[in-house]
């Protein structure tokens, strides 16, 4: 019985599998990206369809067949859209280097990144108020530059969660 | 018996001093106390050697774990730089004029053969690159390599970075970086490094960067660059391959560095126990000789007394 069975399944599941492997093949392949921290990588491989990237020179977008690029990032968002027209997946990172290669093929590298979901609006504002603190407080050249820095990642950082910190 | 207390101070024996169970019997054979105190001692290392291959087995997982969460990160840099070759097959034309030397090795010893596989890889590939009329600067990491190759390749030891607060992070090796980065006339930094292949294996690999910004041709023509200072692009992502190959070099060192203690330590133990086992074998013969000629004494002692 259970041979009969599957022998009246079987046509149904050839089917439905042949209409699914036609539906793969109609999709385009998407951009391949690795997005990797030292000590953790957040995705190796992964399918997606666009990237935005906080290049140094301006934000920019990747899609599939985005010409070969190597772009320094400096502190920003990078936005992940694994579907066309979802909604994206907000990461800020700290300064890194961002390459797409021509087989469409992009690597994100950043010392740290973290999800925007996950960042803690309270925290950047002290953050913020430190740095101003540390920024005035500052003696030497390297110790302002340092401070400045900080301020300015801990603006950039407000920006991403809607905050508006302003010196 | 007072016969057999007797007898003992009267009886002579060969070699020996005057009637002692721990005496030196003939043949200058050991005493039982002195078997007895090797075994205590070889018991003692035997206990050192296996707590310190249990701590290895447990700071090995740690380490794998961080390991392999490293990896995907130096992936990149496989664009900029050239895949990681094991080190017998590293040819010397492939390195340029002057060239840093980073060896990486332990800070503590008894540790297998990682750090002197190194040194000798080394001192190879000196020979080599005085060959083709190229030099070296080293700048060591690890203890170990500074003694070693210290007094090998003393007039190339140029720094040593040794204590280097374990586990190691990005900021240790962009600290690193940074210092490197300070020797104006390399034209290219050689990691050379234990990469872990498994908790048995490890292999001597050398990554090779080659400081972009001076090479001749311009490298890399197929991508666009954002900005569009190529060459200040150029020097940051130096510094940055450098800084993520470097830390990428220390974890991988750091887990054969484990696995080599603990396969270290367990042969250790291993060999103590087969040393156990013979000396054991060693005492209780040593033990039965004793109380068999104790007794032949005293029946011997009997007997004569009984013919009286």
């Amino acid at each position: 019985m259970i041979g009969h069975a599957l022998r009246r399944s079987a046509p149904a599941l050839r089917a439905s599998l042949r209409h699914m492997s036609t539906a793969e093949a109609a999709k385009p392949t998407g951009l391949t990206l690795n997005f990797c921290l030292p000590h953790k990588p957040i995705y190796v491989d992964k399918a997606v369809d666009t990237v935005i990237i906080p290049g140094v020179a301006g934000v920019y977008g990747v899609t599939q067949g985005h010409s070969a690029v190597i772009s320094e990032m400096q502190p920003g968002l990078v936005k992940i859209y694994h579907e066309a027209g979802g909604e994206p997946e907000n990461w800020f990172v700290s300064a890194g280097f961002a390459l797409t290669h021509p087989n469409s093929v992009t690597d994100i590298t950043a010392v740290e990144a973290v999800k925007v979901d996950d960042m803690d609006p309270e925290a950047v504002k002290d953050t913020f108020n430190q740095a101003k603190s540390d920024l005035a407080a500052a003696s030497d050249e390297k110790e302002r530059v340092a401070a400045q820095i900080q301020m300015s990642t801990a603006q950039v950082m407000g920006q991403a969660l809607g905050l508006n910190l302003s010196a | 018996m007072r016969a057999a207390a007797v007898l003992r101070s009267t009886v002579p024996r060969a070699a020996c001093r005057t009637g002692d169970a721990t005496a030196v019997v003939s043949r200058g054979m050991a005493t039982e106390k002195q078997i007895l105190g090797r075994i205590v001692a070889t018991k003692n290392i035997s206990k050192i050697t296996k707590s310190m291959k249990m701590v290895s087995a447990s700071k090995l997982r740690g380490d794998q774990e961080r390991l392999a969460a490293a990896r995907p990160f130096s992936k990149w840099t496989e664009t900029i730089a050239a895949a990681p070759v094991l080190m017998e097959n590293l040819d010397a034309a492939t390195l340029p004029k002057h060239t840093l030397i980073l060896p990486i090795t332990s800070d503590r010893g008894l540790c297998g053969g990682i750090n002197s596989t190194i040194t000798r890889g080394m001192k190879r590939l000196d020979l080599a690159m005085q060959a083709q009329g190229k030099d070296l600067s080293l700048l060591i990491v690890g203890e170990k390599g500074r003694a070693q190759l210290g007094r090998a390749l003393a007039s190339s030891c140029d720094r040593a970075c040794t204590e280097v607060e374990i586990p190691y992070t990005f900021a240790t090796a962009s600290a690193l970086a940074a210092e490197i980065l300070k020797t104006p006339d390399a034209d290219a930094v050689l990691l050379v490094y234990q990469r872990f292949r498994s908790a048995i294996a490890y292999e001597t690999s050398c990554k090779l960067l080659i400081n972009l910004t001076k090479l001749e041709q311009e490298p890399m023509v197929e991508y666009e660059f954002e900005p569009d200072t190529k060459s200040e692009v150029l020097q940051d992502m130096y510094e940055f391959t450098l800084a993520s190959s470097l830390y990428h070099a220390l974890m991988e060192n750091a887990t054969s560095e484990q696995s080599s203690r603990m396969n270290a330590m367990e042969n250790a133990s291993k060999n103590a126990g087969e040393m156990i086992e013979s000396l054991t074998l060693l005492y209780n013969r040593a033990r039965q000789s004793r109380i068999t000629t104790e007794l032949i004494e005293i029946i011997s002692g009997a007997a004569a007394l009984e013919t009286k």
